[in-house]
């Protein structure tokens, strides 16, 4: 070969591999973020379209046919009795839980904000049922609560206080299942304030000491508006979190007794998986999707708002 | 600073109370799955069993094919761990680094994601694996979760902070990008992925509801699940068999606790937070 | 060889043009500074060179080779960041070698080139650590070491004394003018910092708004300055520049259409009394602040001019604020109305006397 030839081959390779790096370049990004894409699409976007689809159908998950039937599955479902009572159980349930989490653990948060091994420890303890599995906590709690052999009755009996059908009664039952939900909640939500009270600086505590503010207006004045970003986040957090709560409605009452702890997430799956209701459990689905929609979009509303705390 | 003697005695016997409050449900759990039968029985409840019971343990693990549910879990949670690091580290590289046609709007459908709740959409996710023939496999329990859009919204993040000059020296020292990624990105956000993968483990580990859903025969069922059929056991619930069942479930998870309590609290605080 | 040259460069960042057809050549071997205030392009030049940004429009050439749009890590140059960007999960051996790495250079050349730099920067003893465990110094000198192992043709360097403290900046000062003259390497050096600029380079570059104002010498660029803003830029203190309009009442009648006359601040004498001075500008003025700095004192003055610094070397006056200064007329320099130095001009001494022509300035 001359050596203008290979000069000239040399020359011809080195454009194409610069156009093969200038494609590669710009398809990197894509090439990059294709799998988890697609992983996106096919595992929530796609279903979501999907369930909104089957809302406006009649279907039993067998039949070949999905009938439409327009908005019938949404006028049936929210007339449905059975469905108002699971809402109602759903928020009850919901909002008992955050309110009674969240100011525990504030009142926790400012308690034990301390240093030493004995408060790392006490954290450590409150913390630890939130990494348990939700299917031990409820076995747990379903022995603790259990009306004749419990843990939970023998102590209150040490009070004077007799035998409470915890989890048998409809009375208490949805009660129950709060009280569950606040115990396992409790230490994150506390370490979550406790981390959001360290953040706030400390020269503006010496500030007000200076001004001689008590330790209470300094709480309302200074701790709380501080903290504002924390308790929004937990409040909304909480919020979506219970809405969707399953696995002790599952285990420890299966929605009952009478329906007095069905909630939305364990209603869909029962007219999923037992009933074959496939429209109308997706019609519940979308209802519940709303209810998170709204909530989400109240939390980067009020987050927008409220975000000049924290820089 | 309140420091007279009534106030520390009071500060330590509350102390002690709320520690009781957590740690006396586990202790009764403990308890009870020495315990046989008769004594779980009994009323006032007996706190330490007259002998302790070992093979209420070996009774609840032979209750069910336990090996095969560990097998399950274990490759559950190790497969999805594996498979999400390998799809959010280059695509939060790509978000975080690389500006091209159309990122904000994958980066959307990423937090569209973000928001949306498994519990929420189960229904045409099982449809979707029915139709597929995946259903009662391990693949309908891993495939959904291959990618993490919280894993690559925390990596972004921390990808982000990563200075710029960094990555151009890189570059002058004839670095590849995969090459960036790997000696220099990843080490550099090593504290983000241990506290990721610590939370997607135990999260998964820990999972009721999706092997309930997509799961119908223990071939493909996990521990989780195991547990719940000890319920089924003689008819009537043996407490003690069942607490030793669970036992088996939070003792992984609590040593993990014990030794690495720092990391996972500061790992769901921080993924709390963020 | 490797000299480089910018043709007809122009960068923008979207609408924001940052380099406006810049044209330099950086001499083979040479100390060159790009020297400018903030946003002046200086930075955007470097990376440029370094391939880390590619130009709008515009070639450069190392050598006589194009390298317009090559990939950084080819075009052989080395470079020397601010923040020093080392890698921080890396010990100081690892981040020596990462380049040598990614050259393929097997591990016992790898290992003898990191014995030889290390010694030669003095880090032998820190081979071990992480970043995080090395002072500011040091790390400035891992970031050399990293540099030169590659053995570059181009040395780049982005203002990388920036943070350091003032004593051991000085010392880094003197340690890079020694490597340069040890490896005879091309260096491009950045600064905002005219002082480094003037004890580092042999040939100084200044820049604003991405425009040259004037490429020289350090001694030129002090003694010569091509206008109003090297003037202006040059010098602790810089020139002082007076409106001619403010001083038509001391100066001599001058031919040429001069809008500025400067004088710096080392040529203008202090008299405490009422002296008469010949051939000289005499200001009466008022002393407001007197910075005694041992070997100098500087005096910030106020006259019918504006306000002026005066640099002198003798005792400071402490007797009285009120003062004539003098400046000789063949210590002034000129600017004209586009602020572009005169260099020649004529002035008509005291009516009665012939005009006899006088070189001003550019001594």
């Amino acid at each position: 070969m001359t050596l203008a030839n290979s000069n000239e081959t040399l020359h011809r390779k080195r454009e194409q591999s610069a156009l093969s790096a200038l494609n590669w370049v710009a398809v990197r990004p894509y090439m990059m973020i294709f799998p988890a894409i697609i992983v996106f699409t096919l595992f929530f976007l796609y279903p979501i379209g999907y369930m909104i689809y089957l809302s406006f159908h009649d279907w039993n998950f067998v039949s070949p046919d999905k009938d439409y039937v327009g908005f019938s599955n949404f006028t049936a479902l929210l007339q449905d009795a059975k469905f108002q009572q699971v809402l109602r159980n759903t928020f009850m349930y919901s909002f008992a839980t955050v309110s009674l989490t969240i100011s525990i653990s504030l009142l926790l948060a400012l308690w034990l904000n301390k240093k030493g091994a004995m408060y790392g420890f006490v954290q450590g303890a409150i913390f630890s049922p939130h990494i348990i599995s939700l299917v031990s906590i409820s076995m747990l709690w379903m022995w603790i609560m259990d009306t004749d052999y419990g843990l939970l009755n023998w102590f209150l009996n040490l009070f004077g206080i007799s035998n409470i059908p915890w989890l048998t009664d409809p009375k208490t039952s949805l009660l129950s299942l709060i009280i569950v939900a606040v115990w396992k909640g409790i230490g994150y939500y506390t370490l979550i304030f406790i981390a959001g009270l360290q953040s706030i600086p400390k020269d503006i505590y010496e500030a007000a000491a200076l001004d001689d503010t008590s330790k209470v207006r300094t709480f309302f004045k200074l701790t709380l508006p501080m903290l504002s970003p924390t308790l929004f986040f937990l409040t909304i957090i909480g919020l979506i979190g219970s809405f969707q709560v399953f696995e002790t409605i599952s285990i420890m009452t299966k929605g009952g007794p009478i329906n007095s702890t069905n909630t939305i997430v364990y209603y869909i799956y029962e007219n999923g998986f037992r009933f074959f209701k496939i429209g109308y459990a997706s019609t519940a689905g979308v209802i519940l999707l709303l209810v998170v929609g709204v909530f989400t979009i109240i939390y980067f509303k009020l987050l927008s708002r409220k975000v000049h705390y924290q820089s | 600073m309140k420091r007279n003697p009534i106030w520390m005695v009071v500060n330590g016997i509350g102390l002690v109370l709320l520690i009781c409050i957590f740690a006396l449900p586990f202790v009764w759990m403990i308890s009870t799955s020495f315990k046989t039968l008769g004594e779980t029985m009994t009323f006032p409840p007996k706190w330490i069993p007259n002998q302790l019971l070992w093979e209420n343990f070996s009774k609840a693990w032979n209750s069910g094919p336990f090996l095969k549910y560990l097998m399950n879990s274990t490759i559950v949670s190790v497969g999805i761990l594996i498979l999400q690091f390998a799809t959010i580290i280059p695509a939060a590289y790509a978000f975080a680094r690389y500006r091209f046609k159309g990122s904000n709007f994958f980066f959307g459908v990423t937090m569209i994601t973000l928001m949306i709740p498994t519990q929420l959409i189960f229904l045409p996710v099982y449809l979707q694996m029915s139709s597929w023939g995946l259903l009662d496999t391990l693949w309908a329990l891993i495939l959904p979760f291959a990618s993490s859009a919280f894993g690559i919204f925390l990596l972004r993040q921390s990808f982000k902070q990563v200075p710029e000059e960094l990555l151009e020296a890189a570059r002058l020292d004839q670095a590849s990008e995969w090459k960036i990624i790997m000696k220099i990105m990843v080490p550099m956000a090593k504290p983000v992925l241990i506290t990721f993968g610590m939370f997607s483990f135990i999260a998964h580990w820990n999972d009721y509801f999706w092997p309930l859903v997509m799961t119908t025969t223990d071939a493909s069922r996990t521990l989780p699940l195991g547990i719940t059929k000890l319920r089924e056991v003689d008819g009537g619930v043996a407490w003690n068999i069942l607490m030793a069942g669970n036992l088996i479930l939070v003792i992984p998870i609590l040593f993990i606790f014990f030794f690495a309590q720092r990391q996972i609290i500061r790992a769901f605080i921080y993924t709390g937070v963020k | 060889m490797a000299e480089i040259r910018l043709v007809n460069i122009v960068k923008k960042f979207d609408e924001d043009t940052v380099v406006n057809n810049l044209n330099l050549t950086i001499e083979d071997g040479s100390f060159t500074v790009i020297v400018g205030p903030s946003g002046c392009g200086k930075s955007t030049t470097l990376r440029m060179i370094a391939g880390l940004e590619t130009p709008t429009s515009g070639e450069i050439w190392i050598g006589d080779e194009c390298v317009t749009n090559m990939e950084p890590g080819k075009r052989n140059i080395a470079m020397v960041f601010q923040n020093y960007a080392l890698y921080p999960t890396m010990t100081v051996r690892k981040n020596i070698e990462f380049g040598l790495v990614n050259k393929k250079v097997q591990k016992a050349e790898r290992d003898s080139l990191i014995q030889e730099i290390s010694d030669i920067v003095g880090l032998t003893d820190h081979l071990d650590k992480k970043p995080h465990q090395l002072s500011g110094g040091q790390r400035q000198r891992v970031a050399l070491a990293r540099a030169m192992v590659k053995k570059p043709k181009v040395f780049i360097l982005d203002e990388p004394l920036s943070n350091l403290d003032a004593k051991l900046r000085g010392q880094m000062r003197r340690e890079l003018i020694q490597l340069h003259k040890r490896l005879g390497t091309t260096f491009v050096y950045v600064t905002h910092d005219q002082v480094e600029a003037m004890s580092m380079g042999d040939q100084i570059i200044l820049l604003d708004k991405g425009v040259t104002q004037q490429m020289d010498s350090p001694m030129n660029m002090y003694h010569d300055p091509n206008n109003v803003f090297t003037a202006e830029f040059i010098g602790t203190p810089p020139m002082n520049i007076l409106e001619r309009g403010h001083l038509n009442a001391v100066l001599p009648t001058l031919f040429e259409d001069v809008k500025y006359v400067g004088f710096k601040p080392e040529h203008a004498e202090i008299i405490a009394g009422s002296e008469e001075r010949q051939d000289h500008v005499v200001l009466k003025s008022e002393i407001l602040t007197t910075e005694t700095l041992g070997a100098e004192t500087i005096y910030t003055v106020s006259n019918a001019a504006g306000m002026m610094n005066v640099k002198r070397f003798d005792t400071p006056i402490e007797e009285t604020n009120d003062v004539q200064i003098a400046i000789p007329y063949e210590k002034l320099y000129f600017f004209d109305g586009q602020e572009e130095r005169i260099r020649f001009i004529e002035i008509d001494r005291t009516a009665p006397q012939q005009p006899k022509p006088v070189l001003v300035g550019g001594v």
